[in-house]
């Protein structure tokens, strides 16, 4: 029972692992992420090697979990806080993203303004 | 008294049929103003259109929505060292010829916002029941938080002095900004006045607010008042203090 939920575990924690080190190798993923989903890949790999471990040793004596459906529960609210985490991002850049375009039209204007002026100043001497 | 620099804002986003006209309205009816039309990422000639009528464009590069377009408006005018900006639709409801009632409370400095209202007074505006009971909605809440009666908190005829400018360069409402800045305005001490002004029905199109989509806008405004209500105030950049 367990050791096909720990293959199928390890299995997708190897490929998680092998696909953000294919992103960070195309330069698509920034440092701060990488080093998120490397080690929550890195996490979830450990736990498929030694889910006994985590379940009935230390670990549960600190956490309480004694169920594999706890762990899963867990890794849930880890990828809700990452989503959270992602969704403040956007925010932020969607803020910076509108002032930029804002300053970008402030900025085309007075170049289009300057240019009239150096034209019309230049064909009259 | 020096005579006041004036601008008129006017957002558009696809209104090539209209904003030509409206452009025209404005220079033959209220000749003092600037005309700075922000056109919001328009993909069909609506900025060709402005600038053949003689007015200052300013191209977003992409669509903002009203907010934002607003928003480089109010900052076009504060950094050029206009004393006083007023908002005009580009489809054409707002008569030109209304303006200097507008202008009446800011210049008598009773007020930083003048907003043209279709419901102070003699009204003869007509909207269907679910459109006014929306507003009055609206209009009820906002009168709460505000303490002060506002008849039509959605109406973007409206007109401002530099120091409402200097709060909307801090900060501007972006979806549906229009009930959304008189709570701003509120929360920050600036003074609201309506004044009656007659609305046009629309030369052209339909309310960017349809049937199906009023509802969701209702809902989506309240929510945004009242979070509006726990949000830190914003800080204005040029004296570095909170509004």
């Amino acid at each position: 029972m367990l050791i096909n939920i720990q293959i199928i575990i390890g299995l997708l924690s190897i490929s998680l692992l092998l696909f953000t080190l294919e992103l960070i190798r195309k330069k698509r993923l920034r440092e701060e992420y990488s080093i998120l989903w490397l080690s929550t890949g890195l996490a979830t790999l450990i736990f498929s090697l030694a889910p006994m471990f985590f379940l009935t040793n230390f670990f549960s004596r600190i956490t309480g979990l004694y169920y594999l459906s706890a762990a899963v529960l867990i890794i849930f609210l880890f990828l809700l806080l990452i989503v959270l985490h992602f969704s403040v991002v956007i925010s932020k850049l969607t803020d910076r993203n509108k002032d930029l375009a804002q300053r970008h039209a402030l900025l085309e204007l007075e170049l289009n303004e300057l240019k009239k002026r150096t034209l019309s100043s230049s064909a009259s001497p | 008294m020096v005579e006041q620099k004036i601008a008129i804002i006017i957002p558009a986003f696809n209104e090539e049929a209209s904003v030509g006209e409206v452009i025209e309205r404005v220079h033959r009816q209220f000749p003092r103003g600037d005309v700075v039309v922000i056109n919001d990422g328009s993909t069909d000639l609506t900025s060709e259109k402005a600038r053949a009528n003689q007015a200052t464009v300013l191209d977003l590069p992409f669509n903002l929505g009203i907010g934002g377009a607003m928003q480089t408006g109010y900052r076009y005018a504060y950094e050029k060292g206009y004393d006083i900006s007023i908002q005009v639709d580009a489809d054409g409801q707002h008569d030109p010829a209304e303006i200097p009632k507008l202008l009446e409370p800011l210049e008598a400095g009773r007020a930083d916002m003048v907003v043209g209202s279709r419901f102070v007074g003699e009204s003869k505006y007509r909207a269907s029941i679910m459109r006014r009971l929306g507003i009055s909605l609206l209009s009820g809440v906002i009168s709460i938080i505000n303490r002060q009666i506002i008849t039509d908190p959605t109406s973007g005829f409206r007109a401002v002095n530099r120091r409402a400018m200097e709060l909307f360069v801090a900060d501007y409402p972006q979806d549906y900004p229009e009930p959304e800045v008189l709570v701003l305005m509120g929360r920050c001490r600036l003074k609201i006045e309506e004044v009656a002004v007659r609305i046009d029905p629309r030369f052209y199109g339909e309310s960017s607010i349809t049937r199906i989509r009023s509802a969701y806008y209702m809902i989506k405004v309240l929510l945004a008042i009242f979070v509006d209500i726990f949000k830190r105030r914003p800080i204005l950049k040029e004296e570095g203090r909170i509004c």
